[in-house]
């Protein structure tokens, strides 16, 4: 028995263009949310998630449905776009410190890391403090994930940010299942230490 | 139990996936150490709070975007296969021409018409292994191996550059030469 994604990948396969749309329409929103929890960026989110479907549409002939779940290789794909841009970025920043060393001018400040991703849709029932407060809570939240190390943050975002099944996790992250389990387990406990002064 | 058991199993005590022994263990252990009950609380509050945290909405410029890079995508992969196509079209084109058409086929009439007498032995003498079709094939001279045949084309018994003499030509091996020739004469007419 195939789930949506896999009848509309075969649809796709069989010349139905629009189910590869309907495909991206469904899983866009939860792939920027992945890559931009990942990254901590949302701008670039958006690219890497236009590559990610366009990675996908350039293989989808080659796509067995039944055999591979639609969602695992997506979120596959998204992650190794990702870590790529992560590595580019130090390589970038790496860059940048060397040159300000060698300069010998001091940081003002322009590296440090702008959180454009946590902006919440607006609420209807708008206080000011209220929602000062959870723009707090949520800048400290999206911090903190960001300090997880990689293979951390990746089966946290997957679980706790995107709901993936631990099975799922293992899929896409190519890991055991106690692995996983571990992992998850792991990155909230360090979780909960950095978000103690906000609960 | 001890205090970092216990902590190994928050998750799974949290999403409710613990075996009943473990379960068992980790109530009892709870029960008596303030410790884990205070981080055990904190634990599920930074969970909750990291499960609620608002999705982010897709620019609305994410989409239309993503459609025109797909049909541009497509647009390549139909252009390739444009490309093939229009490649045997042009082919074809040429031949619909009247005189391409009327060279095509003279070309095959002559190709049946050699074939037919080379196999009735007319134009080659499988008996005695002497060429009968010009003076220039007979004068043709091979050392074996026989990949060296185009090489080696020059008069009878002639000392070669490449350190080889030449020897007189046997019945299979001429018949060897002889393609050799056509295959060259064809090669250079068409312009190597
Ligand atoms: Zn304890």
């Amino acid at each position: 028995m195939l789930d949506l994604d896999d009848e509309l990948m075969q649809r796709y396969q069989k010349g139905d263009e629009g189910a590869f749309t309907l495909l991206v329409r469904r899983h866009q929103q939860p792939l920027i949310n992945f890559i931009a929890r990942f990254i901590n960026d949302r701008d670039n989110a958006e690219d890497l998630a236009q590559e990610t479907f366009i990675r996908m549409f350039k293989a989808a002939h080659r796509y067995e449905p039944g055999r591979a779940h639609f969602k695992t290789w997506m979120y596959h794909i998204a992650k190794n776009l990702c870590k790529n841009e992560i590595r580019n970025r130090e390589r970038r920043d790496k860059y940048r410190v060397d040159n300000v060393v060698n300069s010998g001018s001091d940081n003002n400040g322009d590296t440090e890391e702008i959180d454009l991703i946590a902006n919440a849709p607006a609420n209807p029932t708008f206080q000011p403090e209220v929602e000062l407060e959870r723009k707090e809570l949520r800048n400290a939240i999206q911090k903190a994930i960001a300090e997880l190390p990689e293979q951390y943050r990746l089966p946290l975002v997957l679980r706790d940010l995107q709901g993936l099944s631990y099975d799922e996790i293992s899929e896409v992250l190519e890991l055991r299942s106690g692995t996983t389990k571990s992992r998850i387990n792991r990155a909230r406990l360090m979780l909960k230490d950095k978000l103690k002064p906000f609960i | 139990m001890n205090c970092l058991q216990a902590e190994e199993h928050f998750s799974a005590h949290f999403e409710d996936t613990l075996d009943y022994q473990t379960l068992h263990g980790f109530e009892v252990h709870l029960a008596a150490c303030e410790a884990c009950q205070q981080e055990y609380a904190k634990f599920q509050e930074s969970v909750k709070v990291v499960q609620q945290l608002p999705q982010i909405e897709p620019s609305p410029y994410f989409m239309p975007t993503l459609l025109q890079r797909i049909a541009e995508e497509q647009r390549e992969i139909g252009g390739v296969k444009g490309i093939a196509t229009a490649g045997w079209q042009r082919l074809l084109d040429v031949f619909r021409r009247p005189v391409w058409a009327f060279s095509g086929v003279l070309a095959l009439i002559l190709a049946v018409t050699g074939t037919y007498l080379y196999q009735d032995g007319f134009l080659f003498d499988r008996d005695t292994g002497s060429a009968a079709i010009t003076s220039e094939s007979q004068e043709v001279r091979v050392v074996a191996p026989p990949v060296r045949a185009r090489r080696v084309l020059g008069n009878n018994g002639q000392r070669l550059p490449d350190g080889g003499t030449s020897t007189p030509v046997q019945p299979m091996q001429q018949h060897y030469v002889l393609k050799q020739v056509s295959y060259t004469n064809a090669s250079t007419r068409g312009g190597l």
